[in-house]
Formats: C-alpha cells, sequence, structure tokens
C-alpha cells in the first residue's frame, strides 16, 4: 500500500544521523567503540497490509529478538497511528544480555524471554531517544516518539512506516568483529523548523 | 546519606530502566523504599493509594495508553498531589522536550535523559528526599 506521494530525498542524510548518535551513545555509555564502520545499505521495504516487514531471521539467521519505535509529526499523528517513520533494532538472543551489560545496565535473565524482549526494547529506547534528539538539532520538527514494542524474531504484524517511503536504510554495527546490533531506519518528509 | 521514610515511585514501561534506577540509587546510600509503576494508568492507581508517603516521582516519557506527559498534565491539576515533585527521566533529551515538560508542570524537579550516569541521576533526586 505504497501511496506514491512525495518520498524523502533526504534519507541518507537521516541514516548517517543515526549511525552517528548509535555511535556516540556508544562511547558515552562506556566508552566502546565499534571495530570497523557501521555497513550502512539501502534497501526496499517490503510491506504487507501496510506494515513493514520486520524479520530478525534474515539479520542473524538465529533466534533473534526485535524491537521497534515510530516517530510522528505531532501527537494527533500518534494518536491516528500515522507514522512519519521508525528505527527497528534487531539483537541476536544470545548477545542481548552482554550488549546491555556493556552499556552498564544489571544483567537478566537470558533465559528469562520476557526479560530479554524487555532488554530489547530498553535499547530500542535508548536509540530511539538519541536519534529523535539528533533529528531535532539538524533543524527539523520535533517528532513525537512512541513508546517501544518487541518481539521475538518476527514482528508478527510488522512495523508501522510512511506509506509514501519505499526504501529504508539497514545499518549493521560490529563490536568485536561480530555483527551486534542491525537497525533498520525509515523515515518520510520531516518538515524543517 | 539521611534516611527517610518517605517513598520513590518509579515510573517506567521498561522493568530493565526501572531495575538499573533502583539499584543506582540503593548504591548510592538512598535508603527509601521504592515503589513501581509500568504505566501512567498504573501509576495514577499507586499515587492514589500512597501520595501522602511520596517523597518524588521519577517519570519515563514514552509509555504505552498514557504517556508520562499526559500522567504529569493529570496531576499537576489535582491539588492533592500537585506538590510531588517530579523528575523526568526520559530517551528524549531535546530541549524542545525540556521545555514542554516545563510547561506543563511549571515546578519540574528535573529532567535526566537516558542512557544517565549514575551521579546525574542521584544529584537530580537528592535535594527532595532528605
Amino acid at each position: 500500500m505504497f501511496f506514491g506521494g512525495k518520498t524523502n530525498p533526504n534519507l541518507e542524510q537521516f541514516s548517517k544521523a543515526l549511525s552517528e548518535s548509535v555511535a556516540k551513545m556508544f562511547y558515552e555509555r562506556n566508552e566502546i567503540k565499534f571495530s570497523q564502520d557501521p555497513v550502512i545499505e539501502k534497501r526496499n521495504i517490503i510491506e504487507y497490509n501496510g506494515m513493514m516487514r520486520a524479520d530478525g531471521m534474515e539479520k542473524f539467521n538465529e533466534p533473534t529478538f526485535i524491537s521497534y519505535i515510530n516517530y510522528f509529526n505531532n501527537v494527533n499523528d500518534m494518536e491516528k497511528k500515522k507514522a512519519i517513520g521508525g528505527i527497528v533494532i534487531y539483537i541476536e538472543q544470545t548477545n542481548v544480555t552482554d550488549l546491555l551489560k556493556l552499556l552498564k545496565y544489571p544483567l537478566a535473565d537470558d533465559e528469562d524471554l520476557e526479560a530479554l524482549a524487555d532488554c530489547c526494547g530498553t535499547l530500542c529506547n535508548i536509540i530511539a531517544g538519541a536519534f529523535k534528539t539528533e533529528i531535532s538539532k539538524m533543524g527539523y520538527i520535533e517528532l513525537e516518539m512512541s513508546h517501544f514494542t518487541s518481539y521475538r524474531n518476527r514482528a508478527v504484524v510488522g512495523a508501522p512506516f510512511s506509506y509514501n517511503e519505499r526504501e529504508k536504510y539497514e545499518l549493521s554495527f560490529f563490536i568485536k568483529r561480530k555483527k551486534s546490533l542491525v537497525i533498520d531506519m525509515t523515515m518520510g518528509v520531516v518538515p524543517k523548523r | 546519606m539521611a534516611e527517610s521514610n518517605k517513598k520513590i515511585l518509579v515510573v517506567d514501561d521498561s522493568t530493565l530502566e526501572r531495575e538499573l534506577l533502583i539499584e543506582i540509587l540503593k548504591g548510592s546510600g538512598i535508603k527509601n523504599e521504592f515503589l513501581q509503576a509500568k504505566s501512567g494508568e498504573h501509576a495514577i492507581e499507586v499515587l492514589g493509594r500512597n501520595h501522602k508517603e511520596i517523597a518524588i516521582i521519577l517519570l519515563d516519557w514514552q509509555m504505552p495508553e498514557m504517556t508520562g506527559l499526559e500522567f504529569m498534565e493529570g496531576v499537576v491539576k489535582v491539588p492533592a498531589v500537585s506538590k510531588v515533585p517530579i523528575v523526568m527521566v526520559t530517551a528524549s533529551g531535546s530541549e524542545e522536550n525540556k521545555k514542554q515538560a516545563r510547561q506543563v508542570n511549571p515546578n519540574l524537579a528535573g529532567y535526566v535523559v537516558k542512557p544517565y550516569e549514575p551521579e546525574v541521576l542521584v544529584e537530580a533526586i537528592k535535594p527532595y528526599i532528605l
């Protein structure tokens, strides 16, 4: 259900801003440096019933936790669930607690799937918050942000996105040469302030 | 750190964030009892039952159903609870959001951006729990 409206001509700029805000957040939190530059790739959005497919097995080929957060132009759009964009984060199940430990979060029981989903959502929240602040600094309007929604392996009904967009950016981050975090980012045309 | 018999209400939909916050405050010597709520609605229930015993509310912004901002809009209108200090603890750190929170609650006690350093959190709430 793509509507064919104006797509975001600055999507690449947003992907770079996201990459930089993630790197900055990891460094400031615990001086964590990624072992290589993030791999940033433009990909087509696979849409089904108005939602974007978010499948963790496509990113890691192992059990994976997925969390997404959406952005909205204003509170009214948020109430109508009319997203302008969002991020979906993917973390391999065996890596969730290690990643949170690096960020100085308390250790969760790595056999408690609900706790792991909560961990993934917590990380999604702080990344989404840092990205939102970066978007605001770039001169765009202040976006509203949803709470996180988490799944294991696959977002069952998909993740909301701006219907005009056909492409997303996929960002892969590596710690100790291991792919540790993948983020899908979609963003429609965000008005300037 | 001096003891207080008043309680600290922690409102966040993330269990991990609530645990982290309580762990940090206990680790820094704060002896107050903690109450927890995982949503704005839940926080209203807890606040309604315990408002005379609550020293401060630590409030997340993005939560399902009722957001932290909506919760705070409600709280400031109710005289019995409007004086309870609130510190926002949120991932949204833009100046615009800080301004918005202060517009809703001119007496906002603090604004802490996640992920935060433990000292920042402790400093923000210390004046209200001693």
